[in-house]
């Protein structure tokens, strides 16, 4: 079972999704800040990284443009978990690699869903 | 030498004769006595030879004798007769001398009568002869002496119009020498169309014996068209018209400075008119005297004359007892420009709200003569940022512009006498001016426009009374009807199914009575407003005078043919005052000499020239000699005086003894003078009094019929020049205010000519660009950007709109422009064309709009929109996703007790916001209300640092407060404390641990200062500017949740106390934030 890594500076939302994902069986590592996220990714290998954009530092945009440049860590698909809702966010996003774009409030039923079906295309 | 010559003459037909006579006298006498002789001796027998002999020798003997004897007798008759006649040399000798003198040019030469007989009468007949070639010659000179000295150029022509004289001023203007244009046509100094134009002139007057007057232009020697005034006139001898004589008035000045008025007021007409905003002059009574199409669009009814807050802000009371401060009042009062916005009622009751922008208009001394307020309708604005606020929710951007733009312009307030100026004016299709007969009854078409002869011969004569110009004649009241062939009120009319549609006939007044009627028409509809009613109202009585005149100078000729020589000097003078007075848009500097003029030509002591105001009050407009008063009331309305009672009879009135009649009161001027009688002279146009002038003299004096004539036309041509400068001086004063209103206009404005050349450039735009008007002036439109590279864009949407104007069109463009100061702002471009009488147009009106403003509006709305979703959707993540979690029972017990707490403080934090926005929002709209008491600042500030407690202990911070200079501040306590619970709060968020809070209220000059000091993180220099901005939220905003709505609201509530705020930081070392609020007393 591969783990997910979830970023986001609001301690609120990586509660909820850890508490959901973990009920699910799927292995959960959290991070506050996107600093130092490279190499925690690097370490932890997970199946899927699931992003803040709007993140202090670093946001989770820039991120992924880093994630996407290592060949070793390049093929994680990323969910990007942000309250940028407009459609011109979500082509940028997307546009910087972003496996699914998911705007706040979320459902964390539906999230569930979407990172099991990656997981399990993945498995094979 | 003439002596000896008759005498030898005498002599020799003396000899001749005597000859004659003494020759065969004597020999018949010698004949005679030989006969005699003969027969004696025949009687004596022959042979006594002694008596024989001494016979025979006597006849040789009486030869001897008898020839000196009679020689002599013949010579003593000859010398008597030579003395006899020497009288009778001397005459004509003098007659010699006369002739002589005569050739060399002396006419004054008086030769003495010596004798009675048909000599002396010879002598007294050359005497007359040479009297009278004196006056002659005198008169001629006297007429070549007017002629030369006219500053106007003057030709005559033959009865072939061939040209046989003209003056030197005729050259002077026209650069033709005399020699030259002698014998030429008059016909070749005029192109094809104003050929045609003094044809008919000349077909249809001259030779019929008309005098007229009218514009048209003439070729000079150098080709060039140069616009005139021909007052032409028949030459008669007899009955027959041997010539025409023409007068020209160099109407270059008046053209130009006419069409220069009319393109001021086009482009004038066209940028107010354009200016979307509701644009208002007010006066000093708040009563509005002029406005745009837009603010009478606005206002649906009568805007001029009605006061400023009942049509703007419709209001039946002063803005002042709305407890607004009234705008034009405070420029009244500090003659600067003042911007505010208002709050008010609509007309059904909704809630308005106007940014009105007031300029003054001064005087060159300074004074504020009037005010202009510029008022734009920013409900909508205001109601959009409300609806943000209110409603949280996306929302179109603001697009302020609508576009209400003028539909045409119609050049109808220039006067002109002339009815193709009229109908150029009044865009008519053409005319016609008919001419009551008054013997018969009926009135003929005798100039017309865009009508065919043949029409002109079908409509005939027209009886009086009947069709409209029948009945206008009539009734002598203008009538107009948009639409001809509709109109009820005309039933049996030979026009009205002519095609005919606009149409409007204008009685021609002379001084009793209408002597004609003038009518224009349209093809097409057309509405006459009553201002055009007014214009042709003027012009029928302009045209009627003109005409009264030339009747009153042909009834004087009539009456007076033998005193030529007067007329003429008359008409000298009358010819030097129409010049003066022509030539002259002010009259204030030429009317005394035309009066001291009047003076001398009727030997007056006082001359003086009195006007009428509105209220019928007599004002000296001038007198000769000068009095000093002129431009002061003379007699007040209320007053019976000489000039008046003129004026009520219309007519002069002669006054014999000033002092007799007591029902007239005297004015000062004339009392302590010993004027004895006076001839006053009412001046009228139409119905329409302009004034009066009277003669005064300090003996007695009659007046004739023929002077009564003269000082008539001379009230006539006074009458109509102060007309004319009353109106030029109007048109005038309109483009100053206009001007004005060009130069107070927010919005860059360029006038540009169809070329592309700038004509003329606004104050706002030298703002706007930081090029001054003296640079762009002349320049092309669009290089006048090229100062900068970055508006090539500018340029190019320019380029398109002017482009779009000069084919008619209105395009307006989105674009940026940079100032030559580096500055770049969004503008909108807007052209407008500027069209003429014809529809064509004659320029281009663009109108550069900064929409910064608007454009920034727009981008804190998006902003907002960004910020607000944003900041509302994590703390609605919490809410939704447990919600669902706790439901769909993920998690225990415990645990989704601690979501329900995150779930209710994102709740309140979600609330917070959006009270905060509302606050906002209302402080702005303006509803909101200071609730001010006397806040005890002591207290105040204990309770906050109670309730800031956990955070501080958690911190470990420390709040202190000292309101030592101030404990008492009056205000709105709420209001306060919340800029404080937001100051308190940003020091203790944007900290580390063990931060420290001072909060100071002290007493400052003018009011109280409350100084919130922390020792947190600081602000970059480069968000400290930032910070007036709603919703900006600075580097630190990314760690610490916000709104960046807070320093916004404390802003406002400082603002609505009359404060101020100011933020002092640095990165490190803290911030200050200092209020500062005026003092006020509880009352």
């Amino acid at each position: 079972m591969k783990k997910v890594v979830v970023i986001d500076d609001e301690p609120f939302i990586l509660m909820m999704i850890e508490d959901k994902l973990k009920k699910a069986m799927i292995d959960v590592v959290t991070l506050r800040s996107s600093v130092g996220a490279v190499e925690v990714i690097k370490k932890e290998k997970p199946g899927l990284i699931i992003l803040d954009w709007m993140m202090p530092e670093l946001s989770g945009i820039e991120l992924c443009k880093i994630l996407k440049r290592d060949p070793e860590i390049a093929e994680i698909p990323i969910f990007m978990l942000t309250a940028k809702g407009q459609d011109a966010d979500e082509q940028l996003g997307l546009r910087s690699g972003v496996t699914r774009y998911i705007t706040k409030p979320f459902s964390p039923k539906a999230l569930l869903e979407m990172v099991e079906e990656v997981m399990i295309v993945d498995k094979p | 030498m003439a002596k000896t010559k008759i005498i030898y003459k005498h002599i020799v037909i003396f000899l001749i004769f005597a000859s004659l006579i003494v020759v065969p006298l004597t020999f018949t006498v010698v004949k005679q006595v030989n006969k005699m002789i003969a027969e004696e001796e025949s009687l004596h027998p022959p042979g006594n030879g002694d008596y024989t002999q001494p016979h025979r020798e006597f006849s040789d003997k009486l030869i001897e004798s008898l020839v000196p004897f009679v020689f002599y007798i013949l010579v003593l008759a000859l010398m008597l007769s030579i003395l006899f006649s020497r009288g009778m040399l001397i005459s004509l000798k003098g007659l010699l001398r006369g002739s002589k003198l005569m050739k060399e040019g002396n006419l004054d030469i008086r030769l003495p009568i010596v004798s009675d007989d048909e000599l002396g009468e010879v002598t007294r007949a050359f005497n007359e002869m040479a009297a009278t070639l004196r006056e002659k010659t005198l008169e001629l000179q006297r007429k070549d002496t007017y002629v030369g000295a006219m500053v106007d150029p003057l030709w005559v022509v033959d009865a072939g119009n061939r040209i046989s004289d003209v003056n030197p001023a005729f050259t002077r203007m026209f650069g033709y020498a005399r020699e030259e244009v002698l014998g030429a046509l008059l016909y070749d100094f005029f192109d094809e169309k104003n050929a045609a134009v003094i044809r008919k002139q000349i077909e249809e007057k001259r030779d019929r014996g008309i005098s007229s007057i009218y514009e048209i232009s003439m070729l000079s020697r150098d080709g060039i068209q140069i616009p005139v005034l021909i007052s032409g006139s028949p030459i008669f001898e007899g009955d027959k018209i041997v010539g025409k004589i023409g007068i020209f008035k160099d109407f270059r000045e008046q053209r130009e400075l006419r069409n220069e008025l009319q393109r001021e007021k086009e482009y004038v007409e066209t940028i107010m008119d354009s200016i979307e905003d509701q644009l208002f002059v007010i006066d000093k009574g708040y009563n509005i005297i002029r406005a745009n199409r837009v603010a009478m669009t606005e206002a649906g009814g009568p805007v001029i004359g009605q006061f400023c807050h009942v049509i703007a802000h419709h209001m039946g009371k002063p803005c002042w007892t709305e407890g607004h401060e009234c705008p034009a009042q405070t420029v009244f009062i500090t003659g600067k420009n003042y911007r505010t916005t208002h709050q008010h009622a609509g007309p059904s009751g909704e809630r308005k709200f106007h940014e009105i922008v007031a300029s003054p208009i001064k005087d060159s001394s300074g004074n504020v003569l009037h005010v202009i307020e510029l008022i734009r309708d920013v409900t909508g604005r205001m109601k959009h940022e409300e609806e943000i606020f209110n409603k949280n929710r996306e929302l179109v951007a603001l697009n302020s512009i609508a576009g209400i733009l003028s539909k045409s312009l119609r050049a109808d307030e220039i006067f002109t006498k002339i009815l193709d100026r009229m109908i150029e004016m009044l865009s008519m299709d053409g005319g016609g001016i008919f001419f009551i007969d008054d013997a018969k009854r009926e009135m003929v078409c005798q100039y017309h426009r865009g009508i065919s002869e043949e029409f002109v011969k079908m409509m005939g004569r027209i009886r009086l009374g009947e069709d409209v110009p029948g009945r206008v004649a009539v009734t002598g009241q203008v009538m107009t009807t948009s639409d001809l062939s509709k109109d009820q009120r005309i039933e049996r009319s030979f026009i009205k199914h002519s095609g005919m549609k606009g149409y409007c006939c204008i009685p021609v007044r002379g001084k009793e009575r209408v002597i004609g009627v003038f009518c224009l028409f349209s093809f097409r509809t057309h509405n006459f407003t009553s201002e055009e009613e007014n214009i042709l109202t003027s012009v029928g009585e302009m045209t009627g005078i003109a005409l009264e005149n030339i009747k009153l100078y042909e009834k004087m000729r009539e009456l007076y043919e033998h005193q030529r020589s007067r007329r003429e000097e008359e008409q000298a003078q009358i010819l030097s005052l129409s010049t003066r007075l022509g030539s002259a848009i002010e009259l204030r500097d030429v009317m005394g000499p035309v009066l001291e003029l009047i003076r001398n030509i009727f030997s007056a002591d006082l001359v003086w020239l009195l006007v009428r105001d509105q209220k019928g009050n007599f004002i000296l407009k001038s007198a000769a000699p000068e009095s000093g008063r002129e431009g002061k009331l003379i007699y007040a309305n209320t007053v019976s005086s000489i000039e008046g009672y003129s004026v009520e009879r219309r007519a002069p009135t002669v006054i014999a003894d000033i002092r007799a009649e007591a029902k007239f009161y005297l004015a000062s001027d004339i009392g302590n003078s010993q004027f004895q009688s006076v001839i006053a002279v009412p001046m009228h146009i139409g119905e329409k009094t302009v004034g009066v002038y009277s003669l005064y003299y300090l003996g007695t004096r009659e007046f004739k019929e023929d002077e009564l004539h003269f000082l008539k036309i001379i009230a006539n041509i006074l009458a109509v020049s102060i007309e004319r400068s009353d109106f030029y001086l109007k048109a005038i004063t309109e483009k100053g205010l206009s001007d004005t209103i060009l130069q107070s206009v927010a919005d860059g404005i360029i006038t540009v000519d169809v070329n592309g050349r700038i004509i003329s450039v606004n104050k706002a735009f030298s703002i706007m660009t930081g090029v001054t008007a003296a640079a762009a002036v002349g320049m092309p439109i669009c290089d006048v950007f090229r100062y900068s590279d970055d508006n090539i864009d500018f340029r190019f949407s320019l380029g398109e709109c002017f482009d779009d104007a000069l084919n008619g069109g209105r395009m307006s463009r989105e674009t940026f422009l940079t100032s030559a100061f580096q500055n770049r702002n969004a503008v909108l471009i807007s052209a407008t064309p500027v069209l003429d009488a014809g529809g064509g147009v004659s320029g281009v009106v663009n109108l550069v709009r900064d929409i910064s403003h608007e454009k920034e509006i727009d981008r804190m709305k998006t902003e907002i929109i960004r910020s607000v979703s944003h900041e509302f959707r994590t703390p609605l993540s919490a809410i939704v996703g447990m919600t669902e979690m706790i439901l769909e029972e993920d998690i225990d017990d415990k645990r989704a007790k601690k979501y329900l707490r995150t779930i209710l403080s994102e709740g309140i934090r979600l609330s917070n916001m959006v009270s905060d926005l509302l606050s906002i929002a209302r402080i702005e709209s303006g509803k909101e209300i200071l609730k001010l008491v006397s806040v005890d600042m002591e207290e105040l500030l204990s309770g906050l640092s109670r309730s800031f407690s956990p955070l501080v202990e958690k911190k470990k911070a420390e709040i202190k407060y000292d309101v030592d200079g101030a404990r008492y501040v009056v205000g709105d306590e709420g209001k306060i404390k919340q800029v404080l619970t937001n100051l308190i709060d940003n020091s203790l968020m944007f900290s580390d641990d063990g931060c420290r809070v001072h909060i100071s209220v002290e007493d400052a000059k003018g009011g109280v200062v409350i100084t919130v000091s922390d020792s947190g993180w600081g602000i970059s220099e480069d968000d400290l500017s930032h910070l007036p901005e709603r919703f900006y939220r600075g580097k630190h905003g990314q760690r610490i949740k916000g709104t960046g709505l807070g320093l916004s609201l404390c802003r406002e509530i400082v603002k609505m106390h009359g404060g101020s705020m100011e933020i002092r930081s640095k990165p490190g070392e803290g911030t200050e934030v200092v209020l500062s609020l005026p003092r006020r007393e509880m009352k």
